[in-house]
């Protein structure tokens, strides 16, 4: 625990003396101390993990207990403390590399990097604070500290107005979450977590739910999300996408732990909103031509598959299945350390790509595995992992997911059985879409020819400094896709917190076994291959064309291409916007047409309301004149009105 | 007894089984030949064909990255390592993971032909993920509504679903090995989804997806298609034959019979009508699991 709160003034120091330092010095400062920071964080949380000894608590008294701030480590904290910390640390690494050209050109980021490290403090604080307003606190500094890091591009209008709409969404959240805790204060009459201990009810947890949902981009509150998640500088999206929307999954975990008997109703609820957000995020995944606005989507994709997962663990709770709830729990926080193992690097590399072609339009793109091979390497793996496919880690946490439905069936309930079979096959079908998304994109970024100048440009590979952080994820998920068992030490940890289990070893080492031998039967037929081809001559020629050769690049498919067949039958839950200019004349001049796809319920639901509240509130637009006087008028009525409030008092 | 059990037999099966899908395409071949009234090829060309590509030289595509080259492998990795569950061993899962293996080897062919640049093979891509985005969802339903009548989660809870007493034991098998001709169907690309002796690139799928692939690559693929369709047979085998070898060699070559029998007389879907077709799997699962769900009750007919 010490070793933490050293870890957070090292933070705090260093996001206060980087001022000191040249533009182009900065980083490699921040990298340095951040770098101990977060050997600290590391060896703080892993200690508490090995030696099992949770509950450390610090108490920082300021004389009234209001403001007394308590700093608790138990398993849950120490999990999302350990993500924190490392993903921060290689986005930290990696923004050296991506910053360097806003460097050159003169931008300054000191406040960015300020910023930054609050923003990593304030996470951290988050998920170690164990009162109401210090929760509360360290929640609106990393609100506002990822919405001042996210406009880093401020001088273009629509980043300015996503980062406003984040803030505001990110409000209406809190006050969610306000309302929640005003609840939960007057029933027990303490701030104190621990005090809640089965006092939270189920409306508590509904508001709670739907507060910290908003965070975690949930369906049908998740729209801020694809739209703030794009606009942000590489290495934010994602300590946004790895890590902070995380935060609300650690929200949600926390209320759970101090949940009075959840009921199986909740369970189901929260099943089903999990499932909805995982079929729709990748829906709309496979929609977009944006590639980190699909990355986004998918974040809100793999939220609804940990959600449902948290589903499971409630139910399991419910039913008195144990294992349902261990598994359901596990697959939770395996799939966390997944998502943040995967989704940042996802983002590093989109962000080596938008800094080599500057768009974020991958149909423009194409061809660029044969410039940037080590990006579209650590992207094809990260794609890999994302679809859950073995043996990546992806496919562990999927793998515990659908190990806990099977284990719903020893509870003979006619209600669960069916459920949790049609769950299954809505998860399955996720896997399915993932897969027509990242095969999409991987392909449309990377493989053919590049379609536009803006890719033919790109001569070589991003530097070290932004590779290293990929590579380095890549070989963690890999890690975890060979050797699963060996996760139990962290995993394990977070997920007593919240239940008594046993932990599913030999499944996993079977599991292990498997993608072991599936790498060694990969060897063996490359070897094959090899020893068929040698001498035999390998001629390169270009692509079969139907006896065409001369193609452009204009006719290989494109992602909307690719995926029109498989959104085709989807129909009903996207709106398809399409704008054509019709051919009205003989010989025509130019044409145009568009598509693009919209979320159902930003569409019909998030628009219509915003456009409703617009229209409401530009009615008072008179009151802020911005004339003096009026304003004089104002403070004279509030006098007295309140003069004859405090004299009606007397009388 | 149980080295004989245990060890030998499951791999005299796993052999058995890595050595017969070109046989399987071999008969289907027959059949259609004998339909059309054709003498036709020998029930071992495919053999012969696959020893012609082993050793031949390569033509790559000059567009193309290093995945074009390791996809054909990966693939055939992928459904070597898929034989081994549904052969050697069982456990708890395992068919959640022989359809991730195989999603993993189409990931990669799909990445591959995209790899070339050519719309044409796009298309196949495109069509490939798009037709079999349908056949997991069902292929769990499936599977695990039998596990939960079994409480057995394995492939091994499929085994004497056909020699029951139970009236709706048999319903849900013959519901279940219906479904799995339909995943042989798609997954193998066979009439009415996809005709494998088509000669216009614009109407086909798989065969399209690996126009640029040649030598041992094509050897490889053709090979895994083959793998893939016996795969699932064998899944067909359990339900059926559970125990007898000679059994589970007849059914798979019945079934043989059985696609080249219609692939003789149906026409293949318009391509756009598809998706539509493969929904019939989708209620073929929901059979399966109200059926469960009936016996679970302790339903009888």
């Amino acid at each position: 625990m010490k070793l933490i709160v050293l870890a957070l003034i090292i933070y705090l120091f260093g996001a206060v003396t980087q001022y000191f330092f040249k533009e182009n010095q900065k980083c490699n400062y921040l990298i340095a101390l951040n770098t101990i920071a977060t050997m600290l964080a590391v060896g703080g949380t892993l200690g508490c993990f090995v030696s099992q000894s949770y509950n450390q608590d610090l108490m920082f008294e300021f004389g009234n207990t209001l403001v007394n701030v308590v700093l608790s480590l138990d398993g849950l904290s120490a999990f999302f403390v350990l993500i924190i910390a490392v993903v921060s640390w290689l986005a930290m690494i990696y923004s050296k590399g991506y910053l360097a050209k806003y460097v050159e050109a003169g931008k300054s980021v000191n406040s960015h990097y300020f910023c930054f490290n609050i923003f990593v403090m304030a996470m951290i604080l988050v998920v170690l604070s164990q009162n109401i307003f210090a929760f509360l606190i360290a929640w609106e500094i990393m609100s506002f500290s990822s919405f001042l890091l996210m406009l880093f591009d401020a001088d273009q209008a629509s980043v300015r107005k996503t980062a406003m709409r984040y803030l505001v969404t990110m409000h209406i959240g809190v006050l969610f979450l306000i309302a929640g805790f005003v609840l939960l204060n007057i029933k027990t009459g303490s701030i104190w977590f621990f005090d809640f201990n089965g006092q939270v009810t189920p409306l508590i947890y509904g508001l709670m739910f739907i507060g910290f949902g908003i965070k975690a981009g949930l369906v049908p509150v998740h729209t801020w999300l694809p739209k703030a998640h794009p606009v942000a500088p590489s290495h934010i999206s994602a300590l946004m996408s790895g890590v902070m929307i995380k935060t609300g999954i650690y929200g949600i975990l926390r209320m759970t732990q101090l949940l009075n008997q959840p009921s199986a109703g909740l369970g189901y609820t929260i099943l089903a909103v999990g499932l909805a957000t995982a079929l729709l995020g990748i829906l709309y995944a496979t929609g977009q031509r944006d590639f980190k606005k699909m990355l986004a989507y998918s974040s809100v994709e793999n939220m609804g598959i940990i959600t449902l997962a948290i589903g499971l663990g409630i139910l399991g709770i419910a039913y008195h299945n144990v294992g349902l709830k261990t598994l359901g729990f596990l697959g939770c926080f395996m799939h966390i350390i997944n998502h943040a193992v995967f989704k940042p690097l996802m983002f590093f590399a989109a962000g080596a790509v938008y800094n080599k072609t500057h768009t974020k339009d991958m149909e423009k793109l194409g061809g660029l595995a044969k410039v940037m091979p080590k990006t579209a390497f650590c992207f094809l793996i990260g794609s890999m992992a994302l679809c859950a496919l073995p043996p990546f880690n992806g496919f562990i946490s999927e793998f515990l997911i659908y190990y806990g439905f099977l284990n719903s069936f020893n509870t003979p309930n006619y209600l669960l059985i069916p459920v949790m079979i049609l769950a299954m096959a809505g998860l399955a079908f996720v896997g399915a879409t993932a897969m027509v998304a990242f095969t999409s994109a991987y392909s449309t970024i990377f493989l053919g020819t590049p379609r536009t100048e803006k890719a033919e440009h790109v001569k070589n590979d991003v530097p070290l400094s932004m590779t290293a952080p990929m590579i380095l994820l890549v070989v963690i998920l890999t890690l975890i896709g060979l050797f699963p068992q060996y996760s139990i030490l962290i995993i394990g940890g977070a997920t007593t917190e919240l239940v008594q289990f046993i932990y599913p070893v030999e499944i996993l080492t079977v599991i292990s076994f498997f993608n072991i031998t599936l790498l060694v039967t990969v060897g063996i037929l490359l070897l094959v291959r090899q020893a068929f081809l040698a001498g035999k001559t390998v001629t390169v020629r270009n692509t079969w064309g139907c006896g065409y050769d001369k193609g452009t690049a204009k006719v290989q498919y494109t992602s909307t291409s690719f995926t029109r067949p498989f959104l085709g039958f989807l129909n009903p839950f996207y709106v398809r916007v399409m704008e054509f200019k019709h051919i009205k004349e003989l010989f025509p001049e130019k044409t145009s047409f568009k598509s693009k796809i919209y979320d159902i319920f930003e569409y019909y639901i998030i628009n219509p309301l915003v456009k409703f509240d617009e229209n409401l509130l530009s009615k008072f637009y008179w009151i802020q004149s911005g004339n003096t006087q009026r304003y004089l008028w104002y403070s004279i009525l509030a006098l007295i009105i309140a003069i004859c409030l405090v004299l009606g008092g007397k009388i | 007894m149980t080295l004989l059990t245990m060890i030998i037999f499951p791999i005299l099966k796993m052999i058995l089984l890595l050595s017969l899908p070109f046989l399987f395409i071999g008969v289907i071949n027959k059949v259609k030949a004998k339909f059309a009234g054709k003498q036709g090829a020998s029930i071992f060309q495919p053999y012969f064909d696959f020893n012609r590509l082993m050793n031949k030289g390569e033509v790559i595509s000059e567009t193309s990255t290093a995945i074009f080259r390791v996809a054909p492998v990966i693939n055939l990795a992928c459904l070597i390592v898929a034989a081994m569950l549904v052969t050697v061993i069982h456990f708890e899962g395992d068919f959640i993971l022989f359809s991730y293996l195989l999603a993993l080897g189409k990931f990669v062919s799909v990445a591959a032909a995209m790899d070339t640049g050519s719309s044409f093979e796009g298309m196949g891509a495109s069509r490939e993920v798009s037709y079999t985005s349908l056949i997991e969802p069902a292929f769990f339903i499936i599977i695990s509504s039998i596990c939960a009548m079994n409480g057995v989660y394995s492939f091994a809870s499929l085994a004497h679903l056909f020699w029951s007493n139970n009236d709706i034991m048999i319903l849900i098998a013959l519901a279940t090995v219906f479904a799995l001709f339909l995943i042989i169907l798609i997954e193998g690309s066979r009439v009415p989804i996809d005709d494998p002796k088509t000669h216009l690139e614009l109407t086909m799928i798989h065969e399209v997806m690996v126009l640029d692939n040649s030598g041992v690559d094509l050897a490889f693929i053709q090979y895994g298609a083959a793998l893939k369709m016996m795969l699932f047979t064998t899944i067909i085998t359990m339900t059926i034959a559970p125990l007898s070898f000679v059994g589970s060699v007849l059914v798979a070559l019945a079934i043989a019979v059985l696609i080249g029998i219609i692939e003789s007389l149906c026409a293949r879907i318009r391509l756009t009508h598809i998706i539509e077709y493969t929904f019939t799997l989708i209620v073929a699962a929901l059979i399966v699991m109200a059926l469960v769900l009936l016996i679970m009750h302790g339903g009888h007919l």
